[in-house]
């Protein structure tokens, strides 16, 4: 339980080297359940904006509940509810007066499986921004081609942009979710198992495409693929049973484990 | 990478363009819950004029009583024997075709062509105006015979029936699990003992729910009587002659100018509509015994 | 070891056992076949005797017999223009009021009613799928029709009707029963229907898909609009087509309410018939062939139509399916 105390000013200590970090979100004492179930308990920790950390654990231990309750989603269904505090920017996203729309539009999201939209791949991007940007044609077409073009989809759909978003590969289907994502200009990007679905190849690019929205958004990714977390994140934590039980600098959590169950789970004597 | 746009991560909202969203939201979730209450308000209002006509109507003489002629008492007893019998008769022709249809399409013709296009046309079928079966019956029942009969009647009921269990026995046996049924084929047992004892047996409180059903469909049918049993002022067991039944009973007596026999009517239409929302809860709790069970 | 040599050679291939087992399968088997065949043979039964006993009038008016307003029992001249008409506008008006209340309480339903009210609501909307249509129909007669004649039609009558163009579908007295009221209760008869199936076809939505939506910061009616009515709108087609299919067909309570009048009116407040109506009200007492078989022949056009119209709806709904299943 050492770890879990440990708290944002040592986790900067560990990166010193690292001069623009700034909190961008902030979790405190954050408990979750899904009707009687106490699905959370008692998380801190924080998450670094320009910087990727990465949510480990087997399944069920709540690394995908935490992140789902970070963009609110969870309030879709009754039964779910949040207790705690969780900072965006100084501001508590739990509030119950809190515009979900608004935050929605600040923390993007993307899912285990692709999900485009029913609409063309140019309406899929512009969806988002269209709910809150009122722009000029030539302008739209910027925003999404920036959008294709962050995401390295660009040059592969740039003349089939009226077709359907289903009509793209699964790999394909991922970026344009991320795209659609990155589209609305968030400050935070939430990716739960984004390569699950996917083969390698596509994996790999994904990857890439983290690494290089890194310097642009707070991101935070749940993957049960630990290779993915060491090579993506610049922070780990490692939950287990709904607790989080150690955060760290990524380094530090794969060499120089300080619990003794991230060390199993990381070599693998369980998960 | 050749972003254009190098304006820093966030958002730019247009407030105005946001608040119209939220207000076009608000109206049209508004809309939703207004068409919820429109809904629920048809239902309270049949029910509340059903309970209020038909309780007034309800004595010991309605289940008694024969129908009467205009400016007499009387009540509907043969109205009511006629409809609990044609239903029963109805129910015990067409069930029994039923759930065999339903068997070949679940177990023997599965994914066959045939089990697909007889899925088609039972499903038409299930949906097919009422009234044509009347005229189907009329024409190779009641004409052959040369009059109207309780049978004719009882047949119509029937294949109402049959589409209704084809369906749901089709349907329940399809969650069966198939190890179950392996399991019981791997002991030795012949196909046709396997469904009887193995695959009915797990899917019986489906399949009870689906005659259920079908029961509180046909048993307030009007229109396929109308031209098939006719109608009868008299008490009659007589299978072979038109026999009273209470939806046709209610159809003239409520359409007559006479206000005893109107009375009537709202007496029969609350017991048939207090019956068939019975034997819907009754299905519904059947149902979820049967999946309790199942999980 | 002897007790089991002769209990396996008993259930060999060749025992007198095996072989009455084989017989029972094969009978069983045979039995289902041709209940399942049975059917089959009751659709084109019903066809075929719609037919046969439509000829004589068909004969008598050929294709005229759809195209006449005619309905003459003494001089037994036959055109089933009004019923076919009555039938139409009544389904009509019943999709345009009772498909976007539909549409309402599926969305009320699916996103916004509360956890504990989800089961009651259904359990009601069902309840009202299940009441016959002949209590609809003694109750539009003795309640609803003389509601509106109090109340409703006056209203439309000196709002609507002063209109010029669409004034002409509000205009004359007040009569309570009509088209209008047929359509409405009509309306009220394919809400559960078409309200159930809509609630059914909106949760193949995958959840995944509602959340991304939703995660973009889109409003429950954005995401509805947006992304759930196309992602489900084949099965949508599919349930309005089988509540159309319902409204077409629907005898008794129309019967009850719609004024049995075989003429065409430009004011949907006056009497008029359907198809069925026609049929339910006239059978019984059609002497002769040719009547008779005009009522028939109306049958037939009423099965025409609606077996298209469900044929339509059950091919969307299977295509629906196929999508959700991959």
């Amino acid at each position: 339980m050492t770890a879990l105390s440990m708290t944002a000013e040592q986790s900067q200590a560990a990166l010193a080297t690292d001069g623009d970090m700034r909190e961008k979100i902030s979790v405190r004492n954050l408990n979750f359940y899904y009707g009687g179930f106490h699905a959370l308990r008692n998380i801190n920790l924080p998450l670094f904006d320009k910087r990727v950390t990465a949510f480990i654990g087997p399944s069920g231990c709540g690394k995908s509940t935490l992140l789902r309750i970070l963009n609110r989603i969870y309030d879709l269904y009754p039964n779910q509810r949040a207790e705690g505090e969780v900072l965006l920017d100084g501001e508590n996203l739990l509030s119950p007066k809190q515009d979900l729309n608004l935050l929605r539009a600040r923390v993007g999201m993307v899912f285990q499986k692709p999900t485009p939209f029913p609409m063309s791949i140019y309406d899929n991007v512009a969806y988002g921004i269209r709910l809150y940007e009122k722009l000029s044609r030539a302008d739209m077409d910027v925003r999404v081609e920036e959008a294709l073009r962050k995401t390295a989809l660009w040059t592969e759909v740039k003349d089939k942009l009226r077709q359907s978003g289903l009509s793209l590969s699964g790999g394909q289907q991922q970026r344009l979710c991320i795209a659609r994502a990155v589209a609305v200009r968030p400050a935070v990007l939430l990716l739960d198992e984004p390569t699950s679905a996917l083969d390698p190849i596509s994996t790999s690019k994904i990857e890439e495409l983290v690494d290089e929205l890194k310097p642009d958004y707070c991101i935070a990714i749940v993957t049960h693929n630990m290779q993915q977390a060491a090579r993506v994140s610049d922070f780990t934590a490692f939950m287990y049973l709904g607790e989080l039980v150690e955060y760290g600098a990524t380094d530090t959590i794969f060499t120089a484990p300080k619990e003794e169950k991230t060390e199993q789970y990381i070599t693998g004597r369980f998960g | 990478m050749a972003i254009t746009d190098t304006s820093p991560p966030g958002t730019n909202f247009a407030m105005g363009r946001y608040k119209r969203r939220k207000i076009g939201n608000t109206i049209t979730m508004g809309l939703a819950v207004g068409a919820a209450v429109f809904g629920l308000l048809w239902l309270v209002w049949i029910l509340a004029v059903l309970l209020i006509n038909g309780i007034s109507a309800i004595n010991l003489g309605l289940f008694t009583q024969m129908t009467p002629p205009p400016g007499s008492t009387g009540g509907l007893l043969n109205a009511i024997f006629g409809s609990i019998v044609m239903t029963v008769l109805g129910m015990v022709i067409g069930t029994p075709i039923g759930i065999m249809a339903g068997t070949y399409m679940a177990e023997y013709g599965k994914g066959t062509k045939l089990a697909e296009v007889t899925r088609f046309i039972n499903d038409i079928l299930l949906s097919a105006p009422s009234i044509i079966v009347g005229l189907f019956i009329y024409t190779i029942v009641v004409v052959p015979m040369g009059h109207f009969s309780a049978w004719a009647g009882s047949i119509s009921l029937a294949v109402l029936v049959i589409p209704v269990v084809v369906r749901t026995t089709e349907d329940m046996l399809n969650l069966v699990p198939g190890s179950l049924r392996e399991a019981a084929a791997a002991l030795g047992a012949p196909r046709w003992k396997v469904i009887v004892q193995v695959t009915y047996r797990a899917a019986r409180s489906g399949i009870m729910t689906g005659v259920l059903l079908a029961v509180a469909r046909i048993s307030g049918e009007t229109a396929p009587l109308l031209f098939t049993a006719l109608n009868n002022q008299f008490w009659s067991v007589n299978m072979n002659a038109p026999m009273a039944n209470l939806p046709v009973t209610i159809f003239q007596f409520a359409l007559s100018p006479y206000e005893d026999w109107q009375r009537l009517a709202w007496g029969g239409s609350l017991l048939i509509t207090v019956a068939i929302l019975a034997l819907n809860i009754g299905a519904r709790m059947l149902a979820s015994i049967g999946t309790k069970k199942g999980q | 070891m002897v007790d089991m040599a002769v209990k396996a050679s008993d259930i060999s291939a060749e025992s007198p056992r095996a072989r009455t087992q084989r017989r029972n399968d094969l009978l069983f088997r045979g039995a289902t076949l041709f209940f399942a065949l049975l059917v089959l043979t009751l659709l084109g039964g019903v066809i075929i005797s719609l037919i046969h006993g439509a000829l004589p009038a068909l004969k008598a008016f050929g294709f005229g017999f759809v195209t006449t307003e005619i309905w003459n029992p003494v001089t037994e001249k036959f055109g089933a223009l009004a019923p076919i008409y009555g039938t139409l506008v009544t389904s009509a008006i019943a999709m345009l009021v009772g498909v976007p209340v539909s549409f309402g309480i599926a969305i009320f339903l699916t996103e916004l009613c509360p956890a504990w009210a989800k089961r009651p609501i259904g359990i009601a909307v069902e309840l009202l799928a299940g009441i016959p249509s002949i209590i609809y129909g003694i109750w539009g007669l003795f309640v609803f029709a003389p509601f509106l004649q109090r109340t409703v039609q006056p209203f439309l009558i000196n709002t609507l009707g002063t209109i010029p163009g669409i004034g002409a579908w509000f205009k004359g007295p007040p009569y309570g029963i009509g088209v209008l009221t047929a359509g409405l209760i009509l309306a009220i008869m394919i809400l559960p229907f078409i309200t159930s199936i809509t609630r059914d076809v909106f949760e193949t939505m995958p959840a995944m898909l509602r959340e991304s939506a939703y995660g973009l910061g889109a409003t429950t009616w954005e995401v509805v609009r947006d992304i759930t009515i196309p992602y489900t709108r084949v099965g949508l087609v599919g349930g309005v087509m089988l509540g159309l299919g319902r409204a077409l067909g629907e005898t008794m309570a129309v019967t009850f309410v719609i004024g049995n009048s075989h003429r065409i009116a430009s004011s949907l407040l006056a009497p008029g018939t359907t198809i069925s109506a026609a049929i339910a009200n006239e059978f019984t007492e059609a002497v002769g062939d040719t009547y008779t078989s005009s009522l028939i022949a109306l049958g037939l056009v009423l099965f025409v139509i609606t077996f298209i119209v469900l044929s339509l709806a059950k091919l969307m709904l299977v295509r629906m399916n196929r999508k959700a299943g991959t």
